[in-house]
């Protein structure tokens, strides 16, 4: 389960280094590790890359293990690859460390960053409808996820959750997702009129600027530590 | 296919990139399509509907865990452009939690997108069918078919050969089997295909039940009232 509302509250309540880095400098970062994922073809350079991330997310005070354990989801679909290509023990760990590590990165970028300043600069990227789009699915998903919570405590009190019970348990969310789109609408219709009251006019979102500061030594260090590491240890 | 999410790293270069400018292609002629639409009120809507699709990959079901995605929901409520553009921002988002890579963003978003179209398109073409049914044939056919699109992507990325030349000389042949993925996925696919086809079908029986006007794309209309091409019904 992607649990979203903790992921922002520890990129909202943090206060380690990664957090005080400025959002440019940790999306070189991120970049700097994907290309190093992109590029290598020895396991074991990315391993100790990835060793190194956990190093500087556990230095940094960020919640390591967690993101380690959310960094393993994208072993999934990397474990079915490797076993397509019939490779060995070999190729699966490449696979399986070219798939985590990068999601990793993207992992303590989130958990160190608010989503605000994130979008804030993808707005002078995208077009309105998208940026604005992002922004107002991140508002709206919180809400949800609160009317998610509360309509499962309601069918868990009514007896409407049976473990085992495939067909009942599928009924009963399709009714909770359905009245979940419903609400959804709504909410969305009169977030609308409220936005417009208060002067929307198809622009929201504020435009990022790139600017560098001196907290940035770390995340760049670290993305260029791991992609020498792959382009040394071939 | 639902809830496979290619991680970064793994596919070739040049089939990323590919994905990458097919799915720029694709967002901008969702865009185009939505020219004429009252974009000030599709935002919100846009936003609300994207939101619901990840709130929808957070919920488990139980015995199996498994997740639903609701991209053919969306695609029946927000037409074919709209629930593209909600496939990108849902996929933009779950790429910045680690679940699916950002390389790979344009080809998890042509699987998730063309969920959303391909939704869109077989619930229009079954009309003779009660809603449940109909929507519930639509989500198999179009899981059906994403799934292919996606054992189609393994099939061509399995050709890199310096990556199988390196695993050589490692000891491993690297025999390629496109056949062995295709069985696992399809085999957990098809478990997962009846799930969401069950719940799409209630959920859109659901609002055609206590919200109809959402089916009908009421509030897609643009300023004068009249239904855009991208989401016509």
């Amino acid at each position: 389960m992607i649990d979203v509302a903790r992921i922002d509250h520890w990129a909202a309540s943090g206060s380690g280094p990664f957090h005080r880095a400025s959002t440019p400098a940790k999306l070189l970062f991120l970049l700097f590790v994907v290309a190093s994922a992109v590029i290598t073809r020895n396991p074991y350079s990315l391993m100790a890359g990835y060793g190194l991330l956990l190093a500087v997310a556990a230095a940094s005070r960020l919640p390591w293990f967690r993101v380690m354990g959310l960094s393993w989801y994208a072993a999934l679909f990397a474990i079915l690859y490797a076993i397509s290509f019939r490779g060995g023990g070999w190729l699966a760990a490449l696979f399986i460390v070219k798939a985590i590590t990068p999601s990793f990165a993207m992992l303590m970028l989130i958990v160190s960053t608010p989503y605000p300043k994130i979008f804030s600069l993808f707005s002078a990227l995208l077009p309105e409808i998208l940026a604005a789009g992002l922004f107002m699915t991140y508002r709206t998903l919180f809400i949800l996820l609160d009317m998610m919570d509360n309509f499962a405590s309601a069918i868990r009190l009514r007896g409407g959750f049976s473990p085992g019970s495939l067909y009942k348990n599928s009924a009963n969310i399709s009714k909770g997702i359905g009245m979940l789109l419903v609400r959804a609408v709504e909410r969305a219709s009169r977030l609308y009129a409220v936005m417009v009251v208060r002067g929307y006019s198809g622009s929201m979102a504020e435009k990022g600027t790139v600017r560098f500061q001196r907290e940035d030594w770390l995340p760049l260090g670290t993305g260029m530590a791991v992609l020498m590491l792959v382009l040394i240890w071939k | 296919m639902t809830h496979m999410h290619i991680p970064d790293g793994i596919l070739p270069v040049g089939l990323w990139l590919f994905g990458l400018i097919v799915m720029v292609l694709a967002v901008g002629f969702s865009l185009f399509q939505l020219r004429g639409m009252d974009m000030v009120r599709k935002i919100p809507l846009l936003g609300a509907l994207s939101a619901a699709m990840l709130v929808a990959m957070s919920l488990e079901i139980l015995p199996i865990f498994y997740h639903i995605n609701l991209s053919v929901v969306a695609g029946i409520l927000l037409g074919p452009a709209l629930g593209f553009l909600a496939a990108f921002i849902a996929n933009l988002i779950l790429a910045f939690m680690g679940h699916g890579g950002i390389t790979v963003i344009g080809l998890n978003t042509l699987l998730l997108g063309s969920e959303a179209v391909l939704g869109h398109t077989l619930f229009h073409l079954f009309k003779r069918l009660p809603v449940f049914w109909r929507s519930a044939t639509a989500t198999v056919l179009t899981l059906f078919m994403t799934t292919m699109a996606l054992i189609g992507i393994v099939a061509v990325s399995h050709i890199d050969p310096e990556l199988l030349s390196h695993g050589a000389e490692h000891g491993h042949t690297g025999q390629v089997s496109v056949r062995t993925f295709a069985i696992m996925v399809v085999s957990l696919g098809v478990i997962g295909w009846t799930i969401e086809a069950a719940i799409t079908g209630a959920v859109v029986r659901f609002i055609s039940q206590v919200k109809p006007d959402l089916l009908d794309h009421a509030l897609h209309r643009d300023k004068e009232g009249k239904q855009p091409r991208g989401n016509m019904p």
